[in-house]
């Protein structure tokens, strides 16, 4: 194992700056990944032709892979770089932001889109209120696991990195969202609602924009069967075009 | 901006599962929130919570009863919990869990479809709700999605990426409004506020490598307590005995291989030693938190057993049937695979404790008002309902609870509270301008320190004196190591001076708060001359560590006639030094016992 | 309202039945050049036979209108689309890669094939279709090879339509039936481009 481990970086000085490349040498130790190289890059910002800069810039929080904050494209691939260890990975290693999404600055992303896109598809349970009702509705067990698998989904946004059709040059508003529709409309009050959510993915950049790459369901982090749900979407928003066409 | 004037406006800053179903609250009531988040509020701590949420549910024919459930967290909190707070808590408990059901949290379910439940630490009855390994997750996201609800029509504003700095009060010293700076674009702006809830989680970073997020600072906390809110209990801080130790955080791993027959063990004469089965006939494996974590600290630290000299003991899983193990513990064994690299179903996994979750925080009355009218506290970052210890799983239900009393009482306070004048704008420029100064002159620093080295220095010093063995020699010299720490600061070098997201000027920021939240937790540490819960005070003899016959070091006992109370740290301005106080709670539903956990627990 | 739905499933309804009918149609008329120049004029002069108005009728109707609305449509879809093969390389990535590069090879195509062959030999100099002429046509060996190459796209395009389709409509779900059908559509691809060789082969042989 050599002692050093060389990131190649793209950085990025503000939204509307030029990208450029630098790298930088980080000692290596067993078990290093790639948010605890970027901060020991912040302990000592020096890049290998010994320059002093200014630390890079990347979002992070959990370091456990929950909380989604981390998402970066390594080595070309978009995933969470909590879990991305040295060694399994090729090096040099190249580090770069989502490009899908607007960069702030450095790594660092603006994912406020997908956040807009859960209100698109109104993902919550119309709930009358905080209050104490009375009991909940029992649930199907087999129900409420694949609500589970799928109420992983992190917002990091891997999915829509990888997706050909999410950009700037699309409207689509990408697997998770669209995904999560269905995790609602699974619930057994939340179905009360599923027309709603289904007419919001008939909109334009909805479901319809998914071009079945499947790229989606390689990258996600968490494993979602996001091509299975998309499909059982479309059979459903079929069907509730059909609905709206007769007036079922 | 054509908004309803008459309306409340409640500033909460934190999305986590508190601020969140304070939001919540407040818009049910018709306020409006200003929401302030460091991240997207998905992202908050909270997700972090595995096990479960406890409450008694009763529907594993156990005969629980709520009773059990408060008698439970008082004695696992060593008796320095306010008894009528938890009574509450435990009561809302079951209420709780049916509205989160009702949201849609994917709670895992018996064949029958209702909630199931599971054991945890300290508990006699099956009283823990889970989804599943990511309970915090899946209810975090609920919530999520209610106050997303909410911001779609309107009742909330939600301030994401942008970070509070300190409180405005008025003349009358009575908090009305907040500064917070945006951190992409580094704006900073003062807000107006008819209440302000802080609800900003833990500060673990105080610690350097824990359990807790990167954002877990306490900043916010000490910024509070600089401007004259009371710390309460920040001596007691929960050590979780089996983390995955990183050089950028120490992984939880969870209580539950050790409940499905993991064995821990080091190398001893070139043999492995089951030193907690050998020095706990009784429990083996199965001892509690905190005595678990002392015995894999005196093993590493003080006989020098640990793994290649490391501080690093194996919890071993890799005698257990791998089919087993999947369906019991699949997806904690996933994510050490992942973290490490190796297979904890073939080799056995290295673990250490790591300080884990806060007792104390903010004090706050039973509505979670802190002492300065018209700022409240809820979460982990107020010190109510664990006392001197949590209990596994009540850290969630602690976080929700307190969400469903401040949230309401904010809205009270906002529409019947004497809150003196209103903040007129030269105030409210002055106070932005104050910590603009500050920032600004933050970016001009050009000394020779660096803010990350100083903050991993200072997380050495707080595992050294301050984690899982005190002493007060040791603490002595942590608060003297803490206050160079602090004049260190000053000497921090900037190398970043970019307008847009500048991480490292609000870091260095941050960093003086965390070393004067770590003084408040030394000092009360230091003041506290008892061992009770997680505090774990050895005897000094002659200036030195005292040690029984057998070698074994001296703890010392319960003192509840001198500790039975409430530490309450102020911050006093002028030496920049916390003082320590004493103050009684509310303990008359349950009489203190001698807590002992290698007995079943007798009421 | 939802017209971009619509659109996009009358795009997908398109592309399976018309541009399959049209090909399937292609590939078995073509594959009477296999069997010699007679049997193969004798074809083409039954399609003459077919009375104009409903010849103009199913041509218009059922291929022009929704050759022209899927391909103008369709442009407008692989325009959303930045293809990252390089960085993910999956097989369906690939697969959707291909299908809009086959895309454009047809637009261009098509407009080639149907405008020199259907509107200028055919319309506008009144040359009926037949095995000489195609014979004649086929001696450039760069035509040749880009009608071969255009044939390929369609197949390509047109088979992996059916995988999609499935997944568009909701009819495969889980992994286990889109892999099967992509199975078959992928072994009808490849039968049907081997039979394409073989009856552009024939205008060499006869």
């Amino acid at each position: 194992m050599p002692d050093k481990v060389r990131f190649i970086i793209e950085r990025q000085d503000g939204p509307n700056e030029k990208p450029y490349t630098q790298e930088f040498d980080v000692d290596y130790r067993p078990g290093l990944n790639v948010v605890a190289a970027l901060m020991e890059i912040q302990k000592n910002p020096v890049t290998v032709d010994g320059k002093k800069v200014a630390p890079v810039t990347w979002e992070c929080n959990c370091l456990e892979k929950v909380c989604g904050a981390c998402m970066m494209v390594i080595n070309g691939k978009a995933r969470q770089a909590c879990c991305a260890l040295v060694d399994e990975i090729k090096q040099p290693i190249h580090l770069a932001p989502a490009r899908t999404f607007p960069v702030i600055r450095d790594l660092l992303i603006d994912r406020s889109v997908m956040f807009e896109s859960l209100k698109k598809i109104q993902g919550w349970v119309e709930l009358d209120g905080s209050w104490d009702v009375k009991d909940a509705p029992i649930q199907n067990p087999y129900t409420a696991q694949t609500a589970y698998e799928i109420s992983h989904c992190m917002t990091c946004g891997c999915c829509l990195e990888a997706c050909p059709n999410v950009g700037p040059q699309s409207d689509f508003i990408g697997p998770a969202p669209t995904v999560q529709a269905y995790l609602f409309n699974l619930h057994p009050l939340g179905k009360f609602d599923a027309p709603k959510r289904l007419n919001a993915l008939m909109e334009k950049g909805g479901i319809t924009s998914c071009g079945n790459s499947q790229n989606c369901v390689e990258v996600c982090p968490k494993s979602i069967k996001l091509t299975t749900y998309l499909a059982q979407l479309n059979r459903d928003v079929n069907k509730q075009a059909l609905r709206n066409m007769f007036n079922f | 901006m054509a908004k309803d004037m008459s309306k409340k406006k409640i500033a909460i800053v934190g999305g986590g599962i508190s601020g969140l179903l304070a939001t919540i609250k407040v818009c049910e009531l018709g306020g409006e929130v200003d929401l302030f988040s460091y991240c997207p509020v998905k992202r908050s701590h909270s997700l972090c919570a595995q096990g479960g949420i406890n409450a008694c549910m009763d529907t594993k024919g156990e005969h629980d009863s709520i009773y059990e459930h408060f008698d439970d967290t008082v004695y696992g909190g060593d008796f320095l919990a306010d008894q009528i707070a938890v009574k509450g808590m435990v009561e809302a408990a079951p209420k709780l869990i049916k509205m989160f059901d009702r949201m849609g949290v994917p709670f895992t379910r018996t064949p029958e479809g209702v909630l199931d439940l599971r054991n945890f630490g300290g508990q006699k009855h099956k009283r823990t709700c889970f989804a599943g390994s990511t309970t915090g997750q899946q209810i975090l996201y609920a919530l999520d999605e209610q106050v997303r609800r909410w911001e779609v029509k309107g009742s909330v504003n939600k301030y994401e990426f942008w970070e509070f700095i300190k409180i405005i009060k008025n003349k009358e010293g009575i908090c009305r409004g907040l500064v917070a700076q945006n951190m992409n674009t580094m704006e900073i702006r003062a807000f107006t506020a008819d209440t302000v809830i802080l609800a900003t989680g833990g500060p673990g970073q105080v610690f350097g490598r824990c359990t807790a997020s990167t954002i877990c600072n306490g900043s916010a906390v000490s910024a509070v307590y600089q401007q004259g809110a009371e710390i309460a209990n920040p001596e007691f801080i929960q050590i979780h005995p089996t983390a995955i130790p990183g050089s950028d955080k120490n992984r939880l791993m969870s209580e539950a291989c050790r409940g499905e027959g993991g064995r821990v063990w080091v190398y001893k004469d070139g043999k492995p030693w089951y030193f907690l089965e050998e020095m706990y006939p009784a429990y083996g494996n199965l001892v509690p938190r905190d005595v678990a974590s002392r015995a894999i600290y005196k093993v590493c630290v003080h006989m020098g057993l640990g793994i290649n000299g490391e501080n690093r003991v194996y919890l071993d899983l890799s005698h257990i049937d791998s089919g087993y193990l999947e369906r019991k513990l699949g997806g904690i064994l996933e994510m050490y695979s992942e973290f490490v690299g190796q297979d904890p179903r073939k080799v056995p996994m290295e673990i250490f404790p790591s300080v884990h979750y806060s007792m104390g925080g903010i004090w706050v009355d039973r509505v979670h008002n802190t002492n300065i009218p018209g700022l409240m506290a809820s979460g982990e970052c107020d010190y109510q309902y664990h006392g001197a210890n949590r209990l596994g799983a009540n850290s969630l239900l602690s976080a929700a609870y307190s969400g469903t009393v401040s949230g309401p009482e904010a809205m009270k306070w906002a529409k019947t509270g004497n809150k003196g004048s209103d903040l007129t704008d030269a105030e409210l420029e002055a106070a932005r301008r104050e910590v603009q100064n500050e920032y600004d002159k933050i970016l001009t620093m050009n000394g020779s320190e660096n803010a990350h080295k100083l903050h991993h220095e200072m997380g050495d010093l707080m595992y050294k004196y301050v984690a899982i063995e005190r002493d007060n020699n040791g603490l002595d010299t942590c608060l003297v190591e803490l206050k160079k720490l602090l004049k260190r600061w000053n000497d921090i070098g900037i190398t970043d001076h970019s307008t847009v997201a500048n991480q490292e000027a609000m870091f260095v920021r941050q960093l003086r708060n965390m070393i004067l939240y770590a003084m408040a937790i030394t000092k009360g540490a230091r003041m506290r001359d008892e061992s009770r819960g997680a505090h774990a005070k050895i005897v000094l003899e002659n200036g030195k560590q005292k040690h029984d016959k057998d070698g074994e070091l001296v703890f010392m006992g319960r003192d509840d006639e001198h500790f039975m109370k409430v530490t309450i740290v102020n911050y006093d301005p002028k030496t920049e030094e916390p003082v320590i106080s004493y103050r009684d709670f509310d303990h008359s539903l349950i009489k203190p016992r001698a807590r002992n956990y290698a007995v079943a627990k007798k009421e | 309202m939802h017209t971009t739905f619509y659109l996009r499933r009358l795009h997908s309804l398109c592309g399976l039945l018309v541009l399959g009918f049209f090909i399937i149609e292609h590939m078995i008329t073509n594959s009477v050049a296999m069997a010699g120049p007679e049997i193969f004029n004798q074809v083409m002069g039954m399609v003459e036979e077919i009375p104009k108005p409903v010849f103009y009728a199913i041509e218009i109707g059922m291929y022009a209108i929704p050759i022209l609305f899927h391909g103008i449509y369709g442009i407008y879809i692989a325009l959303q689309a930045k293809n990252n093969p390089e960085r993910f390389g999956y097989i369906r990535n690939w697969n959707f890669t291909l299908q809009r590069w086959t895309a454009w090879y047809l637009v261009v195509f098509l407009i080639w094939h149907v405008g020199y062959l259907r509107i200028y030999i055919k319309g506008i100099t009144g040359t009926p279709m037949s095995f000489e002429l195609l014979q004649n046509m086929f001696q450039n060996p760069i035509v040749t090879i880009l009608y071969v190459l255009g044939m390929w796209a369609a197949i390509f395009h047109f088979c992996n339509g059916i995988t999609t389709f499935c997944m568009t409509w909701g009819i495969t779900k889980g992994p286990r039936s889109q892999n099967v059908i992509s199975a078959i559509s992928m072994m009808m691809c490849a039968g049907l481009c081997v039979l394409t060789v073989a009856f552009m082969a024939s205008y060499f042989v006869y």
